[in-house]
C-alpha cells in the first residue's frame, strides 16, 4: 500500500449558519485508494467532497493534494476531476464536445484530444457514441460519459458524489463493478460519496463513516464490518445487529442484565455494548460448542431468499439471526417454540459506548 | 397500477380536450379584431378595394412597385432597422448583466430586485417618455444641474436626435429585455458551472462556453421582444425625434391618417409585416434545430 498520500484533510470546519455540516474532519487518503465517504443523508459528506474540489471554502483547515496547500487555489487550478450526482453533462454539446471541453481548456492538440477521448471512451464502453446528443443517452450512458469527462483529464483525484443514485439496481450492481474495474485500469485516486453501504462495501479499499459532520470511523470494509468503533457505526453497517449493553468485570467478560457474556478481548473498561452479527448466532433445539448460550422463544421468522432471519426473545431482548443455507429447510423453528441460540466469544466485540 | 395508468390517460384525453374548448373565445377575438382587419389591409394593399370602398377582384402589384421603388421610404426603412437594431443592442448590453448578476450574485432579495425592475414599467409607456422628455430636454434640470456646477459650457441638446429616439426606445424596452433573460438565467442549472470549473475552465472561459451559449434562447426571446416593437415604434420618434428620425411607424400612420392613401399604406404595411414573420420563422427554425426553442 502506498505510502504517499494524494489528499489530506486536516481539522476541516465548514458552517452553514447555525449548522456545522463539516466537524473538524482529518482524512488521509492514499495514492490509488478507492476511499468511500459513507453516512446517513445531510452528515456532510457532499461538502466534504465539495471542499476537496474547491466549490466550497473551509471555514478552518488545510486541504492538501500530493502534499500541496491548496485551500486557496480555485477549482480550475486544481487538478481533480468529479462526477456530480446529477452528472451535469453540458446539455448544448455532445459526446465528443462533452469529454472533450476538460482537454480544450487546456489547450491540448486537436488529434491529441481526438487520440484520448477516443481511448477513454474504450475504456467506459461508449465506442461509437461520441457524436449522440447526451440527452439521447440511456442513464448509465449518461453516467459513463460523466465519468470519461472527469477521468480523461487525467486527474490526480477523481471526485464521485454518489454517482450511481439514480441508476436501478441491476445497472447499479453492474456499474459499481464497472467503476472498480475502470479505477483498476485507470490507477487514480477515487473518493466516492455515498450513504448506500453495499455500494461503499463493494468497491472501497477503505470507508470513512460519518455522521453529524464528524467522522466515525476509518477502515476497510472487513474491519468497519467486524470491528466498528462505536454502536453508530455498528448499527449502520450491515443490515441488522444484535447490540447488548454492559459493564466490563475483566478483560472479555461483560456483565449485562442477561448474565455474564463471553466476548473477545478487549482493552475497554466501563460501560460498554457488545455487538454480534446476526449471522454469526447459531440457532437450535440443542446447542454444543458455544461460549454463550440463552434460551429464547421464536418471535418471527422471514424466508428473505439466500438466508432466514428469525427473532427471538431473550427475556425481553430481541436478537436477529441469520441462518444461510437450504439444510436448515428441513428443520425449520416455528414460531413460539422454545430454542436455543449462541455464539463463540470470539464473534462478540466490546464496543465502548 | 394498470387501471390507474389507464384511468389516468383516460382522464387526460378527456380533460385535453375540454381545455382545447376554451382556445375558442380568443380564437374569435383574435379573428374578428386581427385577422379580418390583416385581411382588409391585404386587400387594400392588391388594389382590390377601390375609392367607393368596393370590393373589385381584379388584384394589381402597383402599390407595392410604388413602394418599392421609392427611395425615401427604403431609406426610412433602413432607419427603422437601424434604430431597432442600436435599441435592442444597447438594450442586451445593458440588460445581460443586470440579469446575470439578479440571477448569479444575488441571494436575498433576487425577487425584490426584479420587482424594482418591473414596476416603472406599470406606469404607461406614454407617461415614461414624457418623463424622459423632461431630462432630454434643453432645459431640463439635469442639464442645469450640470451646467451650474460647470460640467458642461452649455445645455446639452437631445431632443428631437438620433439619440433621444434611440436613448427613450432602450429605456421604454429594456424590460422586455431582462426578463427573458433572467427567466432563462434562472432556469441555468448552476452546477454545469462547477462542472466547467473541476474541468479547468476559468470563470471568464466558463461564461463563454457553457453560460453564454445556454442562455441563447434568452437572448433571442429578449431580441424579437425588443426588436419587433422598436422596429415598429412610431410614438417615441413622434414625441421626441425630429422629422429626420421618421420611422416605418410614422410613415405608416402617416399614409393612413395624414395623406389618407389606404392602398400604400397597406402595401407598406404588408411588406413590413412579411419581414418580421420572416424573421421570427427563421429564428424559430434555427433554435428548433439546435433544440433551443423556449
Ligand atoms: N449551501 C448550503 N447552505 C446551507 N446549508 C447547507 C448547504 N449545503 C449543505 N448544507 C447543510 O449542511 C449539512 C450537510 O450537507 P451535505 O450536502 O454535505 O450532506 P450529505 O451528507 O451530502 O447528504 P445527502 O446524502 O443527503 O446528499 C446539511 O445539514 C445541509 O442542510
Ligand atoms: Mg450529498
Amino acid at each position: 500500500m502506498s505510502d504517499v498520500f494524494s489528499v489530506e484533510l486536516e481539522n476541516i470546519v465548514k458552517r452553514f449558519g447555525n449548522v456545522v455540516a463539516v466537524d473538524h474532519v482529518n482524512l488521509k487518503i492514499r495514492e490509488n485508494e478507492f476511499f468511500s465517504l459513507l453516512g446517513p443523508s445531510g452528515c456532510g459528506k457532499t461538502t466534504t467532497l465539495r471542499i476537496i474540489a474547491g466549490l466550497e471554502e473551509p471555514d478552518e483547515g488545510v486541504v492538501r493534494i500530493y502534499g500541496e496547500d491548496v485551500t486557496d487555489v480555485p477549482t480550475h487550478k486544481r487538478n481533480i476531476g468529479m462526477v456530480f450526482q446529477h452528472l451535469a453533462l453540458f446539455p448544448h454539446m455532445n459526446v465528443f464536445e462533452n469529454i472533450a471541453f476538460g482537454l480544450k481548456m487546456r489547450k491540448v492538440q486537436k488529434e491529441e484530444i481526438k487520440k484520448r477521448v477516443k481511448e477513454i471512451l474504450e475504456i467506459v464502453k461508449l465506442e461509437g457514441l461520441e457524436y449522440r446528443r447526451v440527452n439521447q443517452l440511456s442513464g448509465g450512458q449518461q453516467q459513463r460519459v460523466a465519468l470519461a469527462r472527469a477521468l480523461v483529464i487525467e486527474p490526480e483525484v477523481l471526485l464521485l458524489d454518489e454517482p450511481l443514485g439514480a441508476l436501478d439496481l441491476k445497472i447499479r450492481q453492474h456499474m459499481m463493478v464497472e467503476l472498480k474495474n475502470i479505477q483498476r485500469k485507470v490507477k487514480t485516486t477515487f473518493i466516492y460519496v455515498t450513504h448506500d453501504q453495499t455500494e461503499a462495501m463493494t468497491m472501497s479499499d477503505r470507508i470513512a463513516i460519518m455522521k453529524d459532520g464528524k467522522i466515525q470511523q476509518v477502515g476497510t470494509p472487513l474491519e468497519i464490518y467486524y470491528r466498528p468503533s462505536n454502536t453508530f457505526v455498528a448499527s449502520f453497517i450491515g443490515e441488522a445487529v444484535n447490540l447488548i449493553e454492559g459493564e466490563v468485570v475483566e478483560n472479555g467478560l461483560v456483565d449485562t442484565s442477561l448474565g455474564t457474556i463471553h466476548c473477545a478481548g478487549s482493552l475497554t473498561k466501563g460501560r460498554v455494548a457488545v455487538m454480534v452479527r446476526p449471522e454469526m448466532v447459531e440457532i437450535g433445539d440443542k446447542l454444543y460448542n458455544v461460549d454463550n448460550l440463552f434460551r429464547g422463544t421464536v418471535q418471527s421468522i422471514i424466508f428473505k431468499g439466500s438466508y432466514i432471519e428469525y427473532r427471538v426473545d431473550v427475556e425481553g431482548n430481541t436478537f436477529v439471526i441469520h441462518k444461510h443455507g437450504s439444510a436448515e429447510l428441513g428443520r425449520l423453528h416455528h414460531l413460539g417454540d422454545i430454542v436455543e441460540i449462541g455464539w463463540k466469544k470470539n464473534s462478540s466485540i466490546i464496543i465502548p459506548i | 397500477m394498470g387501471f390507474s395508468d389507464t384511468l389516468l390517460k383516460h382522464i387526460r384525453r378527456n380533460v385535453t380536450v375540454k381545455v382545447s374548448l376554451l382556445l375558442i373565445p380568443p380564437l374569435l377575438f383574435l379573428a374578428i379584431w386581427f385577422y379580418a382587419p390583416f385581411f382588409i389591409v391585404g386587400l387594400y394593399s392588391f388594389d382590390m378595394i377601390n375609392i367607393q370602398r368596393e370590393i373589385v377582384f381584379k388584384p394589381s402589384l402597383i402599390h407595392y412597385l410604388r413602394v418599392l421603388s421609392w427611395t425615401g421610404a427604403m431609406k426610412i426603412f433602413l432607419r427603422s432597422l437601424y434604430f431597432a437594431g442600436v435599441t435592442v443592442i444597447l438594450c442586451l448590453l445593458i440588460g445581460y448583466p443586470v440579469a446575470y448578476y439578479i440571477s448569479f450574485k444575488m441571494k436575498k432579495y433576487k425577487d425584490l430586485f426584479i420587482i424594482l425592475f418591473i414596476i416603472p414599467f406599470w406606469v404607461s409607456f406614454l407617461l415614461r417618455t414624457y418623463a424622459m422628455m423632461s431630462i432630454l430636454d434643453e432645459r431640463s434640470f439635469l442639464n442645469v444641474l450640470l451646467t451650474s456646477l460647470k460640467l458642461i459650457d452649455s445645455p446639452i441638446r437631445i431632443m428631437y436626435t438620433d439619440t433621444a429616439v434611440i436613448l427613450v426606445m432602450v429605456y421604454d424596452y429594456l424590460v422586455m429585455m431582462v426578463l427573458p433573460l433572467y427567466a432563462n438565467l434562472e432556469k441555468l442549472d448552476k452546477t454545469l458551472l462547477e462542472a466547467a470549473y473541476t474541468l479547468g475552465a476559468s470563470p471568464v472561459k466558463t461564461f463563454l462556453k457553457i453560460t453564454l451559449p445556454l442562455s441563447m434562447p434568452g437572448i433571442m426571446a429578449g431580441f424579437l421582444l425588443v426588436f419587433i416593437p422598436a422596429v415598429g415604434e412610431f410614438v417615441i420618434p413622434e414625441l421626441v425625434g425630429g422629422p429626420n428620425n421618421y420611422m416605418v411607424g410614422n410613415l405608416i400612420y402617416e399614409f393612413f391618417m395624414g395623406a389618407r392613401h389606404w392602398w400604400i399604406g397597406s402595401a407598406l404595411s404588408m411588406l413590413f409585416i412579411v419581414f418580421i414573420l420572416s424573421l421570427v420563422i427563421t429564428y424559430v427554425r434555427k433554435m428548433g434545430e439546435r433544440g433551443l426553442a423556449f
